[in-house]
């Protein structure tokens, strides 16, 4: 399995590549930003570790980069700095993981089979309906002024089911079954409040109330 | 351009925008003033020589029309002062006779009332006047009178008395000067103490602003005072929290050193972790230290959105856990603002959801609320939960519950802390699902009214 592993310090480097070698992935090593954007836009990786202190970058960019550049490989982040906000911050440039340094290697082992393992057979999954793009690998949603949206599972999978047949009605009694809670018998009220929410994601026109029949997705809509 | 360069003193301001307003509103009273006296002497004179011309009106008519009998002469002038003009069908008589000029064309006019004429350039006779002219009947005869005064001596003493009122005016307008440098000076008088203060706080002679200013003031004192009071506050947490620290990193730090050192000793598997056991008692003095370290606590003007940023955690531990769902469930709006510093908040939600994210089984919802100025957060999830014998020791430093999951007890542990900071509380109940419940109450409003009341 290859891997790119992007970290600056030779000592952490050498060691890490070692021990992934052991473990049965073949690694090839970048110590610089310039190095990883070029490698990994070359190469095919199967997985990739990213540093976020590079002498002569930020990995965060480097991650956007190869991210619009289509190299889709996940990847786990390395990191000194365990702030709530740095590790938003890495899965909206992208990544797949977050790992805080000092670590184990047996965890940083683990972690990147389940990140290869969930990105098995994924291709960029992207539901396109008029100017909306709902990334399903990342559970996000861009709209026509590029400005991405994050969602929440429900929110996802609500807007999943309307978006892949624009124009269709789905009954709320259909909805229903996109959504998973602990109450036994989730009201349709509950429906009607996250397309509220998907309303102001959307715009309110973009998602049509039919009186008595449920909802569409009207992808043509301003 | 004259708003860009708006004086920065409000001593200056003040100056400027009510010396021109003063300025201005005395001269225009001083207008107002010579237009009213100007009118009130004209109608006081036309009333007079109105009533004139009645009485000579009711002479005539006694007198059954002939003039011949009134008394005329100068009796008129000397008990009115004034000129008169009769015109009857038996002549005119107009007194005195240097007025000649002006009064007979007066008395051909068809014109009935007050009549003035300006500017007449008649020797003797004055150049303005106001007079009054009746025509009636008696016995069929038609009579004409006209009762004029001298209004260029009246006009003179008006302007004399108006120029007196310029005089006054301008007085009181330094007058007025005075009293608003005076008024300024007093109002600003606490500015000036709050400034010596800031000075004195400066070079060290006192700690504290003395709050016993105006109540405009008061409120910026007491911001003040509490910054002052955070940031001691903060030197002193952090001294001390670098004190533990090196205290406790120092000692790992040299017995590794000390096996290095020792070429002699063959590093065995031991060794090795022993020494591992040594960088790792570091790195979680150094990890729990900062994040101890980072969170801020109350302050002033620091405010999280709590939905935005519970919108990316959720999101990003949806990520981290893809087979589990997050949910959001609240009332707030998008843009809502509670009193909490942000990267305290995202601490709580982010231990808390990432906590619940580890137990859950599928399913993890983060309520956020306000009730009563209580600022509510409540994360559930339907995992296995916690016995209640056993949450009581949750979120207690150096206790691990679970010990396949490390990493659990520093988490809530933090929570609790930033919690208290607040003075708030964090109690866990079961959730509907079985599993655990953590229910996070912060004061909301009026904290740091209370704080500083103390």
């Amino acid at each position: 399995m290859r891997l790119l592993l992007v970290e600056d310090d030779p000592l952490l480097a050498n060691g890490l590549s070692a021990q992934l070698e052991k473990a049965g992935f073949s690694v090839d090593t970048a110590r610089t930003a310039r190095e990883a954007r070029q490698l990994g836009q070359q190469e095919s990786y199967r997985a990739g570790i990213l540093d976020l202190g590079l002498p002569d970058g930020n990995g965060l960019d480097v991650l956007r980069q190869w991210r619009t550049h289509k190299v889709s490989f996940p990847v786990l982040i390395l990191t000194a700095r365990g702030d709530w906000k740095d590790k938003v911050n890495g899965l909206k440039a992208g990544a797949d993981d977050y790992l805080a340094k000092p670590f184990q290697t047996e965890e940083l082992i683990a972690r990147l089979h389940a990140i290869v393992r969930r990105s098995e057979g994924r291709i960029m999954d992207i539901l396109t309906a008029g100017r909306f793009e709902l990334d399903e690998n990342r559970q996000t949603l861009r709209s026509g002024d590029q400005t991405e949206h994050s969602l929440t599972g429900t929110e996802f999978r609500l807007l999943r089911c309307l978006m892949s047949r624009p124009g269709q009605v789905f009954s709320k009694e259909q909805l229903l079954d996109q959504l998973y809670s602990l109450d036994d018998t989730p009201s349709e009220n509950v429906i009607e409040a996250y397309v509220r929410r998907l309303r102001k994601l959307v715009g309110p026109d973009t998602i049509k109330t039919r009186r008595g029949q449920g909802y569409l997705f009207d992808a043509d809509s301003r | 351009m004259p708003i860009a360069a708006r004086p920065h003193s409000v001593r200056a301001m003040l100056l400027i925008l009510l010396l021109p307003a003063g300025i201005g509103l005395m001269a225009l009273a001083w207008i107002i003033h010579g237009a009213l006296l100007e009118r009130m002497s004209t109608d006081f004179v036309e009333s007079r020589l109105k009533d004139e011309v009645a009485f000579l009106e009711h002479q005539i008519r006694q007198s059954g029309g002939r003039t011949d009998t009134l008394q005329t002469g100068d009796y008129f002038q000397e008990v009115f002062h004034h000129a008169f003009a009769i015109a009857s069908p038996s002549g005119q008589s107009i007194s005195p006779k240097t007025w000649t000029p002006l009064l007979r064309p007066l008395l051909s006019s068809e014109q009935e009332g007050a009549v003035r004429v300006r500017d007449a350039e008649v020797p003797a006779a004055p150049s303005e006047m106001l007079g009054y002219r009746r025509a009636f009947t008696v016995d069929g005869n038609s009579f004409v009178v006209i009762v004029a005064e001298d209004m260029e001596a009246l006009q003179q003493s008006q302007a004399e008395l108006h120029t007196w009122t310029a005089v006054v005016s301008v007085l009181l307008v330094i007058l007025m000067i005075g009293s608003i440098w005076v008024g300024i000076s007093l109002a600003l008088r606490p500015v000036v103490g709050l400034q010596a203060s800031l000075k004195r706080l400066q070079s060290g002679d006192i700690s504290r602003i003395n709050a016993n200013g105006p109540e405009e003031f008061r409120p910026l004192v007491r911001q003040l005072n509490q910054l002052l009071d955070s940031l001691d506050d903060r030197l002193e947490r952090s001294r001390d929290a670098l004190a533990n620290l090196s205290h406790s990193v120092k000692t790992p730090i040299a017995a590794v050193r000390q096996i290095l050192e020792d070429t002699s000793r063959p590093l065995d598997k031991n060794l090795r972790r022993e020494m591992a056991s040594r960088l790792d008692d570091i790195d979680a003095q150094l990890e729990s230290e900062m994040r101890r370290s980072r969170f801020a606590g109350p302050q002033v003007g620091q405010s999280a959105c709590p939905v935005k940023q519970a919108r990316d955690l959720l999101w990003m531990v949806g990520r981290l856990y893809p087979d589990k769902s997050f949910e959001l469930s609240t009332y707030l709006p998008e843009h809502h603002r509670w009193p909490v510093e942000e990267h305290d908040l995202n601490e709580i939600l982010g231990n808390l959801l990432d906590n619940a994210g580890k137990w859950s089984s599928r399913w993890v919802e983060l309520t956020l609320g306000e009730d009563q100025g209580r600022l509510k957060i409540i994360i559930s999830d339907d995992g296995a939960g916690v016995s209640e014998t056993a949450r009581s020791q949750l979120g207690k430093r150096g206790l691990r519950l679970d010990e396949q999951t490390p990493g659990h007890g520093l988490g809530l542990a933090i929570v609790h802390a930033i919690v208290e900071r607040y003075q708030g509380q964090v109690h866990y109940t079961s959730s509907k699902a079985g599993g655990l419940s953590a229910v996070v109450e912060i004061h909301g409003s009026d904290r740091f009214g209370s704080r500083s009341s103390n």
